[in-house]
């Protein structure tokens, strides 16, 4: 006796799981948005959602968050030479 | 008087409320300002000068400024002014004309629904500021600048709109825009290290 039929489960973990997306561009610019802290309730609300199940969503996701990340965080930040200040300084006191 | 302030009412300060407005709401904005400058005109001696010219304008018309208002942006537009007016004409960027022509195309609904760059956020990580620095100055200054004052120093899209006398939905298409051609370059820049080879799609 057969002691288990060979089930054809999905194999799939994640059934749900969109792997393409029709609005990839307008997904986009929401999640600009969103990173950029300038989105609506209801967009982060959809967000929420797209990053449960939707493939393309979470993968721009991360790429425009860790762009984000590099350009806050990795970029040499200038800072204003100690003379320049010193400079300045001297050219408005001496309008008084 | 420039016409980045004529907007504004002036206001009537004594000697020192001048001077004390210019240490405590413009001084600390320096180093920002200093940043902005070099991420503008890729040249410390340009940023120098045109740090410095910033101040002494924000000085002279310190009367268009309402104290306690948002000092580092009204800093802000006033340097971005000066750039455009004063280094803008003798640096090698290209022209205006020129940043029109990439607007107009990626205007066009075909260039956005196409446009989704294939990169991946791993490819970045890997990427040092040398590099994304290379990429962001390699952009026109219009986008440079939205990128800069988006990401690099926080400014709100309402914020960034007056500094850059534009409405907000350019400042949103503009980033938008601006973003896709900084994702080319690091693409570019990726594939030819030989960082982004595999397409596993």
């Amino acid at each position: 006796m057969q002691t288990s039929l060979p089930i054809s489960s999905s194999s799939d973990t994640q059934p749900k799981m969109k792997q393409h997306c029709d609005h990839q561009a307008d997904c986009l610019k929401m999640i600009q948005l969103i990173l950029d802290g300038e989105a609506t309730e209801q967009q982060l609300e959809k967000l929420k959602v797209n990053l449960e199940t939707c493939q393309p969503c979470i993968q721009m996701y991360h790429l425009e968050k860790e762009i984000k990340e590099l350009l806050q965080g990795r970029m040499e930040k200038k800072c204003c030479p100690e003379k320049l200040v010193a400079t300045i300084k001297a050219r408005i006191d001496s309008f008084s | 008087m420039p016409e980045i302030m004529s907007d504004t009412p002036t206001r009537g300060y004594t000697e020192d409320q001048k001077y004390q407005i210019f240490n405590k709401e413009f001084m600390p904005h320096i180093d920002s300002m200093y940043n902005f400058a070099f991420r503008l005109t890729m040249d410390e001696d340009d940023a120098n000068d045109l740090v410095q010219d910033t101040y002494l304008k924000a000085f002279r018309f310190i009367s268009s400024f309402e104290q306690g208002t948002n000092a580092k942006a009204w800093l802000f537009r006033i340097l971005k002014n000066s750039f455009i007016n004063d280094y803008r004409k003798k640096s090698k960027e290209p022209a205006k004309v020129d940043y029109q022509d990439v607007e107009t195309t990626y205007n066009s609904e075909e260039a956005e629904v196409e446009h989704t760059v294939d990169l991946r956020a791993e490819t970045v990580s890997d990427l040092i500021g040398d590099e994304v620095a290379t990429a962001l100055n390699s952009l026109p200054v219009d986008f440079r600048t939205v990128i800069i004052l988006c990401d690099i120093e926080g400014f709100t899209y309402e914020e960034m709109a007056k500094i850059l006398d534009i409405p907000i939905g350019t400042v949103r298409s503009r980033l938008h825009r601006a973003r896709n051609l900084l994702k080319e370059k690091l693409r570019d820049y990726a594939s030819s290290m030989g960082y982004n080879e595999e397409n596993e799609d």
